[in-house]
This record gives C-alpha cells, structure tokens and sequence, in this order.
C-alpha cells in the first residue's frame, strides 16, 4: 500500500472521520490511519476535524429579544377594521360614481341636469307660493340627487376613517424591531 | 392525517410525546388561520431561528430582522404546508430560503462594526463561548455556513438539509465536507498564530 502525503490526507479527513471513507474505500481509510501514526501536524488536523462538529453542536446564541414575537404577531396581524372598511367603502363610492357619470354623460348631460334641476327649483317655489300644482319631477332626476347626497355623505365618512388610519400607521417589519 | 405533523413536532420542542401531539395540533390551527396557535409556534420556534439568523449573519438587528421575515413568510405559507409531509425539513426549506433572499437584498453595512450595536432589549451581543470558532464560520462563504448551521446548530439530519437546499444528499455531504476542512484550517491557523 502507497503512503500518502499530507495534503491529500487533509483532504480525505473529514470523509475519515464521519466513516464515509472506511465504508466507500477501505484501503485508503487505512492508509490514512497508518498517516496519522507517524505525522503528528495531520494528527492535529484530524484532532480538529474530531472536535469540529461537537464545537458547533456546542455554540450558544444569544436568546431572541422579548419582543420578538410581538413584532411578529403585529407584521402578520389581519387589516385593522377600519382600514379594511376604508377599502370597503371603495366599492360604493365606485358604483355611485359610475352611476353618476352615465346619467351625465359629459359635459353637455351636466348642463341638461343644470337646467332640469333649476327648472325643477323654480317649479318647486312656484308650487310652494301656491299659484300652480306641484311640478312632475323626473325619477331619474329624484335618484341622481339620492345619489350626489349618498356619494357625499360616504366620501365624508371615508375621510374621516382615512385621517384615523393617517395617525395610526400599520407596522412596518424593519422599523418594529426599534420600538 | 396529522400525524407526520405531530412527529415532527416532537424533533421541533424535544418534549415528550403528549406535548408533541400538542405541537402538531398548533401547526394545523395555524395552517387554519388560528393567530393564538401561530404566536405559539413562533414562540417554540425563535431560539432556534433566531440562534440561526445570529450565527448566520453576525449581527442582532439583521438576526432579528431576518428571524421576523422567517415567521413572517412562514404564516403567509401556511396554506401551502402538506400536512402528510415533515413539518421541519418544509419549516427549514423556507428558512434557507428567506435567509439566502435576505443576505442578497442586504445592504452592507458602512463598517463591519454592526454587531456591537444594540437592538431593543439587548444592548450588545454577549462574549461568545469559542469565539475562534465563531470567527471562522464568520469567514465562511454562505454557501457553506448554511449547510453547517442547518446540520449542526439548527440539528436537521443531513436528508432535511439536502431537501432544504435542494441539493442531493451526495451534494450537501460534499459541502458539509468542505465546509468543515475549511473551518478546521482556520482554526489550525488562528492556534498556529497564538502559539507564536
């Protein structure tokens, strides 16, 4: 059997220690065996390729924070009720919006709805002083002002979610841990 | 059916069997959504992701971070968890996922003093036990400290670190190897260096 040199019994070490080596390649296991006997540098290679893997089952970290697990909890918390009912109230603005926009139909639908509701108005007064019936008024005309109030009413309630979400920001990962 | 899941919470806590059973149920109440069996789970889990982080990066603030993304990425995965399959080699794959994302997001610090500043509720990591070995695996390319921390500290069993790097076994006990001739050379050098 070949004596082998150091460099290549540093190499074959750590397959020796684990007992890959005696089980893939006998002889050579052996060879390296015979190495160590006479080299003492590689016997303490092999000293620190023993102790290796006990040293680092052996490492000690140091213990997480005690608010680790609230940063967690607070990164992974559902939506507050208000933010979710912030994006909810999307939805009906949305609708009423589109409605809106369809009955106008542009510009020239906005003058049209001027002056229907103007007409309206005066129709109204006239009724009110009590020298004519009361005006017909168009359903349509009735469900677009049910609409602009509605919109408005909502748009006000969302600002109003919007600003308390503004003073309480969601928690951000990075910045939680500073808290 | 989620009896893999109990297994492998018994590796997870080390604990006796009744308490595993209980661990098991923890990792299906959180697969439904269940916040209280989550913060559970994180709080069985943390010293050990944690220790992971910390060894990994050398750094409390970038350990907690890290460990706080692992949890984070975790429940937001859950859903994903096969319960038929191993808890911890799925728990790890993501893990060394997150952590190699991490390390390339990361941006480097100004200067490589970054451990001794301090976190909420730690001012400044404490001394380490055997810090000629701590030195040495922070020296380490990542490529081989993971595989390292996963098989000794995180104590996975070569099979789970292979399937959490998505290596062959052959291929992680490969690494495994070089990593640990690279480590033994520098702590033979750091005593060579003391002896003089």
């Amino acid at each position: 059997m070949t004596a082998l040199a150091c460099a290549r019994v540093r190499v074959l070490l750590e397959a020796y220690v684990d007992g890959d080596l005696a089980l893939s390649d006998p002889s050579t296991a052996q060879a390296v065996r015979d190495h160590l006997v006479t080299c003492a540098d590689c016997r303490r290679q092999h000293e620190q390729a023993v102790s290796l893997p006990f040293r680092m089952k052996a490492l000690r970290s140091p213990g997480p924070p005690p608010s680790l697990i609230g940063s967690v909890m607070a990164s992974i918390a559902p939506l507050p009720q208000t933010s979710r009912r912030a994006w909810a109230l999307l939805i009906p603005e949305a609708v009423l919006g589109a409605f809106i926009l369809w009955y106008l139909s542009g510009l020239e639908g906005l003058t049209a709805i001027a002056s229907g509701a103007w007409s309206d108005l005066q129709g109204l007064a006239v009724w009110g002083s009590g020298s004519a019936p009361l005006p017909s008024i168009p359903v349509a005309d009735v469900l677009l002002l049910g609409a602009f109030i509605a919109l408005t009413a909502i748009a006000a309630y969302h600002l109003s979610v919007l600003s308390k979400l503004d003073s309480t920001p969601t928690p951000q990962l990075r910045e939680s841990r500073r808290a | 059916m989620y009896a893999q899941a109990g297994a492998e919470a018994q590796a997870m806590t080390g604990t006796p069997d009744a308490r595993a059973v209980a661990a098991g149920q923890l990792i299906r109440q959180a697969t439904g959504g269940d916040l209280d069996a989550f913060e559970e789970l994180v709080r069985r889990l943390q010293r050990r992701v944690y220790g992971f982080a910390y060894q990994h990066l050398r750094d409390l603030d970038e350990a907690y971070d890290l460990t706080q993304e692992i949890f984070v990425k975790l429940f937001r995965n859950l859903a994903r968890y096969d319960a038929e399959r191993p808890f911890e080699p799925w728990f790890w794959k993501l893990a060394a996922n997150t952590t190699i994302n991490y390390r390339r997001k990361r941006v480097p610090l100004p200067t490589d003093q970054s451990a001794d500043t301090g976190i909420a509720g730690a001012a400044s990591p404490p001394p380490a036990h055997d810090p000629v070995l701590v030195d040495a695996l922070a020296q380490l390319d990542p490529a081989y400290r993971l595989p390292i921390l996963l098989h000794y500290y995180a104590d996975l069993p070569l099979e789970q670190v292979a399937r959490s790097l998505n290596l062959t076994i052959p291929a992680t006990k490969s690494r495994l190897h070089r990593a640990r001739a690279l480590l033994r050379n520098s702590l033979a050098e750091s005593e060579e260096f003391d002896a003089q």
